[in-house]
């Protein structure tokens, strides 16, 4: 368990930090984000066509409301959690991938479900909207996370899934 | 073990979310009081040069610096000390979401955990806090005045890892650490759960 911990909390800080370099932010956060946002558009263009995407904005046509996914909003952090959490706890390596495979793509969905909804809760209130943004959609992205990865660990083969042996 | 069940967990934690936030952010000012002390304490002990005082108004903490506005504003008069105000709520959103994960898991000792809870995540909420208000007056307010702080290219640098790992971290995961560790038993149980689930049709 001790292992376990010491070994998430120090992948954590590592990507953490490595995805804070320009580099990072340049070759793999903006054009995640800008994905995000695209993928968050096409989405809405099926019930709402007046929604367009540039870059990391998301913005209605009709009255011009839009958000902007800044760090935080993107699901890395929440991903880097996911990675961490799951390259830390003992698996074998191609249990890890597929875990990791599953895993970002149920956390990154349930995140444009995120940016969706919050760009409708904009438009409607503004004090929803930032409860909602501030507070509420954090804990879930992480809830998310955390029931993800004790699904993961459910999958394990006892003889590894066990904190206490962790 | 009783609810080991992964679907009827989640349930339950959807359903004691909306209650816990509600209680959260309605009783705000209280959870937020021992934190504003908590920083006072932190941030003149560790920042003694730039933190003149720390002042609180429900869950919103204001750290008044040393520094002198450069600049009239509206919020830092000439002549006046540039003062950052803080939204405890921004770093201390875990909360519910411990309440509703301990709630949800149905074990032992809810309510001294979610005690022990508060007392454990109670200094990263202040840490989220502190750093805020140091990544505000170093990358935030007017060159002139910021250079008032004195802190160098490294300092600058760890101020602004301080802060986004305060802000986008430590909220979320610092709970959901405190959860794994106190429910360890409850998260053996899944692994039972699904044995048990196994056994009809063997």
């Amino acid at each position: 368990m001790v292992r376990f911990f010491l070994g998430f909390l120090l992948l954590q800080a590592v990507l953490f930090g490595a995805e804070l370099t320009p580099w990072a932010q340049r070759w793999f956060v903006l054009p995640w984000t800008d994905s995000l946002a695209a993928i968050s558009a096409d989405l809405v263009k099926l019930f709402d066509p007046g929604v367009i995407a540039e870059g990391k904005v998301l913005q209605s046509a009709n009255n011009g409301f839009a958000v902007s996914i800044e760090a935080g909003c993107n699901g890395v952090e929440a991903t880097i959690v996911l990675v961490a959490a799951m390259l830390a706890f003992p698996a074998t390596w191609t249990r890890k991938l597929v875990g990791l495979a599953v895993g970002v793509i149920a956390v990154q969905g349930l995140n444009v479900i995120r940016v969706i909804s919050l760009f409708y809760l904009g438009q409607w209130n503004q004090e929803a909207f930032e409860f909602a943004h501030q507070y509420v959609w954090q804990a879930l992205i992480m809830l998310d996370v955390l029931i993800v990865w004790l699904l993961w660990v459910r999958t394990l083969p006892r003889t590894v899934t066990s904190p206490a042996r962790a | 073990m009783r609810g080991t069940s992964l679907g009827g967990f989640v349930l339950r934690v959807a359903a004691w979310l909306p209650l816990a936030f509600l209680v959260w952010y309605l009783a705000g000012p209280l959870f937020a009081f021992p934190i504003g002390l908590l920083t006072n304490g932190a941030a003149r002990l560790a920042f003694a040069d730039i933190v003149q005082s720390v002042e609180q108004q429900g869950h919103l903490i204001t750290i008044v610096s040393t520094l002198k506005a450069t600049l009239a504003t509206t919020e830092n008069p000439a002549g006046g000390v540039v003062s950052v105000e803080l939204n405890a709520l921004l770093y201390s959103f875990g909360f519910p979401m411990l309440v509703a994960l301990t709630l949800a898991a149905r074990q032992a000792h809810v309510l001294r955990n979610l005690l022990l809870g508060y007392v454990v995540l109670a200094p990263f909420v202040t840490w989220g806090l502190v750093a805020e208000f140091l990544k505000r007056v170093t990358f935030d307010i007017a060159p002139a005045a910021a250079a008032q702080a004195g802190f160098g290219p490294l300092q600058r640098e760890a101020i602004a890892f301080a802060y986004q790992f305060g802000a986008l971290i430590l909220p979320t995961v610092a709970p959901a650490v405190y959860w794994v560790l106190t429910h360890r038993r409850f998260l053996e149980g899944f692994a039972a759960g699904d044995v048990a689930a196994e056994k009809p049709s063997q």
